[in-house]
């Protein structure tokens, strides 16, 4: 009697094994293993979790459970027909905070496509080299546009500053990327060949600023599609469509004088001459790489040694550069065009990310030493990517910006064997899709994410996840939580 | 018994092809009414098109974005624009009614900018009496063509040079090393087939006489062959001795357009009558193959230069079709052709469908030119 009864019992029930990466919200270890009835989800997982016989948390956590790389987002009885398993089986649980989504928080109107975000708070890189740094509440968002302006905004969409016309000394075409150096310093870059320096001054109140341009460098031979800096060495990196990377100075006594072939000639310039009321000091560059076979798209300093560079080409290549000596260091090869790049920190093993054309991302190890290059495969964009960013409290997350119209938070921890069609190996899927706040009353599927490319992206822990686009939109979503640290 | 199927050699499945273009991947919109040519600049940058609203206009290839544009066009549509060759000038060629123009967009740097215009330049001052065409008897006739400045409003746009024909122009071809270009005027009877040499600012008309209505013309891509299609035939000319070589007979009743293999041996023709036919110059005069996949004119037909075994062709009925093509270089084995991709979106408008087409230099790409007054890049 009493076995059927246990048999019974047994028969809606399965064996898991509770695991995590995090220490904090780690089980003792005698209460790890749980029979669990098949029929929960993930929401009755993390209530048994919270539960006072188990991690007796003050406040429920919300927990996510990967289960052999996957999110499970069925019951586990589901889980375990789909996959041919019996219940029988022990089920390892890895349980993490659980992931929010990036809720819609606000968006900034330009007159014209909007090309690049970058973000000065405490946490963002520029504020992060700021002895004062940034006080909560005053956070800035940089915007480059194709109307050839720069705006800085504060966190309730008031453009504080917008940078002056190129008959003033601004840019003569189109931004295409633009960084805070500082809280007092921006560098961008454009169409027009050139990368300004610009002075950025706030009026006490901090309602109004100026942009005063300091310093213009000349030295590509064409559009200067993505820059980096690096404060702290007063370097700036840059990637143009003529296929070098440029490293550059902020300092206007340590530049060298600009190429005087790529100043003045012809009746364009001379136009251009006649028409600039102001003079603002020209320089060249410290050393132009001229290594990639097609347009440069991507070049970022390393993030953990300033002195290396990363950059990405429609060659298919990422290319390493010793900074110290101007040289190719190491070359790897992808099997498409490369349209953006970032880094992944803190990961002990160092990885870079890299768009393609080819609708995915490549996730490589870049270091010599490394047995295999592609790492990783992240698909699930349905048009080019364009545009890279960590998550700021992640290791394992980040975001991208694609011509499909689309940002996408990826969770490197969730992977599954690619098929044969995707070529093998490690595939990643996306764990959430932002879309455009723009395009949500209309459903119809735009052909060529027409209207709505999202052509940058940048993830601030304290902003969130500011992304720009074709929609003339900045937009603002949730970042936190969104994916989360482990051991954080 | 032996199933006939079976004898035939097996063809390799499209996924077994790839890469080629499946999605896409950028929309063009500016154009009113429609687009009739489109080309993708050497350095794989740029999109340049033209269209019946008498503009050229120069685009951000991989977002869309246009960069400049210019009217040359008062009434005429531009019925062609096609680049220079090579990587030392940026020079845009285009043509509205009668009028060829050289230009030079704002879209480069000084250097390159002085270059560009230099080399247009270069040809002043070359006699203007060469640019005469001597009649048989050697007398003097009217010069075929004029260069000239098209005056200062095109000018601070960039346009530089116009060179003034009798008819309307509908095609430009340009000679691999960029000195040479070839125009078609259809209707200008035995001046149709023009060539002109850009360091002279040259215009000779090289046939008094041509068999039949010239459609389109080609340079060989490495010998000094020209070839010229009419309605029904392709003949190529070996322009040293000035003599025919070859008369290509595709069996279609009315050609739209040729390209030839980057090796080139080899050669395909698109027809109004739905042909595309595949040449093997070594083999025949004669089609290797035939094939009739649209059910509307085709209009464009072009091979891949940058490394890919690919080619396309481009029809009224609003589709391109994606076509691999392997040439072997055995004598004995011919080419291995596989349609592998329908690629549709444009709308037809008034019976029109698809203009033309272009390839990325160095990319799996193609670029089409269509009716409803779009661009697409498809990747
Ligand atoms: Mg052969």
């Amino acid at each position: 009697m009493a076995d059927s009864d246990e048999l019974s019992t047994r028969q809606g029930q399965v064996q898991v094994y509770f695991t995590t990466n995090s220490i904090d919200i780690e089980l003792p270890e005698g209460k790890r293993q749980l029979l669990v009835p098949t029929d929960v989800r993930r929401y009755g997982l993390s209530q048994i979790l919270n539960s006072e016989s188990m991690l007796d948390t003050p406040a429920p956590i919300p927990f996510d459970f990967l289960i052999n790389g996957t999110f499970l987002r069925t019951t586990l009885d589901e889980y375990l027909t789909a996959n041919g398993l019996s219940s029988e089986t022990t089920l390892n649980l890895q349980y993490v905070r659980s992931l929010i989504p990036p809720l819609y928080e606000a968006s900034f109107e330009h007159d014209d496509w909007v090309s690049c975000v970058d973000v000065l708070s405490g946490s963002s890189t520029a504020g992060s080299w700021d002895v004062q740094g940034i006080t909560a509440g005053n956070e800035r968002i940089l915007s480059g546009s194709y109307d050839g302006l720069l705006r800085v905004w504060n966190k309730s969409g008031q453009a504080i500053t917008t940078s002056v016309s190129s008959s003033a000394g601004g840019h003569t075409s189109s931004i295409k990327s633009a960084k805070f150096i500082s809280t007092s310093q921006i560098a961008s870059s454009g169409l027009d060949r050139t990368i300004r320096i610009w002075k950025y001054t706030e009026s006490e109140d901090g309602f109004t600023a100026d942009l005063k341009p300091t310093m213009e460098l000349y030295g590509h031979k064409g559009s200067i599609d993505s820059i980096d800096v690096h404060g702290p060495s007063n370097r700036i990196l840059s990637a143009s469509t003529d296929g070098s990377i440029g490293l550059w100075t902020t300092q206007k006594s340590s530049a060298p004088a600009a190429p005087a072939e790529l100043l003045t000639s012809g009746p364009t310039a001379k136009r251009r001459k006649l028409t600039t009321s102001t003079s603002t000091p020209q320089r060249g560059p410290l050393s132009l790489m001229s290594s990639h076979t097609a347009p440069a798209t991507a070049a970022i300093f390393n993030p953990l040694d300033s002195t290396v560079a990363y950059s990405a080409s429609q060659d298919h290549t990422v290319r390493t550069f010793d900074l110290a000596t101007s040289s190719l260091v190491d070359k790897r090869t992808a099997s498409h065009p490369l349209l953006s790049l970032t880094a992944l920190p803190g990961i002990s093993t160092q990885l870079l990310a890299a768009g393609t054309s080819a609708r995915h991302i490549t996730l490589l190890d870049p270091r010599i030493s490394a047995a295999s290059t592609q790492v990783m495969t992240l698909r699930g964009h349905t048009n080019k990517i364009v545009s890279l960013s960590p998550d700021p409290e992640s290791n394992y997350g980040l975001i991208s910006g694609s011509h499909d119209g689309t940002c996408r938070v990826w969770d490197l921890r969730s992977s599954r064997q690619g098929t044969k069609d995707e070529g093998g190996g490690l595939v990643g899927e996306a764990v959430y899709v932002v879309e455009r706040e723009s395009q949500k009353a209309d459903s119809r599927r735009l052909v060529g994410g027409e209207g709505i490319k999202v052509f940058g992206v940048v993830w601030d822990k304290d902003v969130g996840i500011v992304s720009a686009g074709e929609d003339k939109m900045v937009q603002i979503n949730r970042g936190r939580g969104v994916t989360r640290a482990e051991g954080a | 018994n032996i199933d006939p199927a079976s004898l035939l050699p097996k063809l390799p499945r499209p996924e077994e092809l790839k890469p080629f273009p499946t999605v896409c991947s950028t929309l063009f919109r500016g154009h009113e009414g429609r687009v009739r040519s489109l080309a993708i600049d050497p350095s794989g940058v740029w999109l340049a098109s033209g269209g019946d609203d008498g503009t050229v206009r120069v685009w951000e290839l991989l977002t869309g974005r246009q960069i400049w544009s210019a009217k040359i066009g008062d009434e005429e549509a531009v019925n062609a624009v096609r680049w220079r060759p090579g990587r030392d000038t940026v020079i845009l060629s285009a043509v509205a009614g009668e009028d060829v123009y050289l230009l030079v967009p704002p879209i480069v740097d000084p250097q390159t900018d002085a270059a560009s215009r230099e080399l247009l330049d270069k040809g002043f001052g070359h006699a203007t009496n060469a640019t005469q065409a001597l009649t048989a008897n050697g007398a003097r006739k009217e010069p075929v063509a004029k260069w000239t400045r098209p005056g200062s409003r095109l000018e601070d746009e960039g346009v530089l040079i116009k060179i003034t024909l009798r008819t309307t122009v509908k095609v430009i071809s340009w000679h691999r090393r960029g000195d040479f270009f070839s125009t078609v005027s259809p209707t200008a009877q035995k001046s149709a087939v023009a060539i002109h040499t850009l360091s002279k600012h040259l215009t000779q008309i090289p046939f008094r006489r041509l068999p039949g209505i010239p459609q389109t013309v080609q340079f060989h891509p490495s010998r000094p062959l020209f070839f010229v299609a009419t309605q029904r035939t392709i003949r190529s000319y070996d322009l040293q001795k000035q003599e025919l070589v070859k008369i290509i007979q595709p069996g279609a009743r009315w050609i739209s357009s040729f390209d030839i293999h980057p090796g080139g041996d080899n050669l395909i023709v698109g027809s109004y009558d739905r042909r595309l036919l595949w040449h093997d110059l070594d083999l025949s005069t004669r089609p290797y193959k035939t094939m009739r996949f649209h059910s509307k004119a085709i209009r464009a037909v072009k091979y891949h230069k940058g490394g890919f075994p690919l080619f396309a062709d481009a029809s009224d009925d609003g589709s391109l079709q994606i076509f691999h093509g392997k040439v072997v270089s055995d004598m004995m084995e011919n080419a291995t052709i596989v349609p592998v991709k329908v690629l549709k979106g444009h709308k037809v408008k008034s019976a029109l469908g698809v203009m033309d087409i272009d390839w990325h230099p160095r990319e799996p790409w193609c670029v089409s030119a269509g009716a409803d007054g779009t661009c697409r890049l498809w990747m």
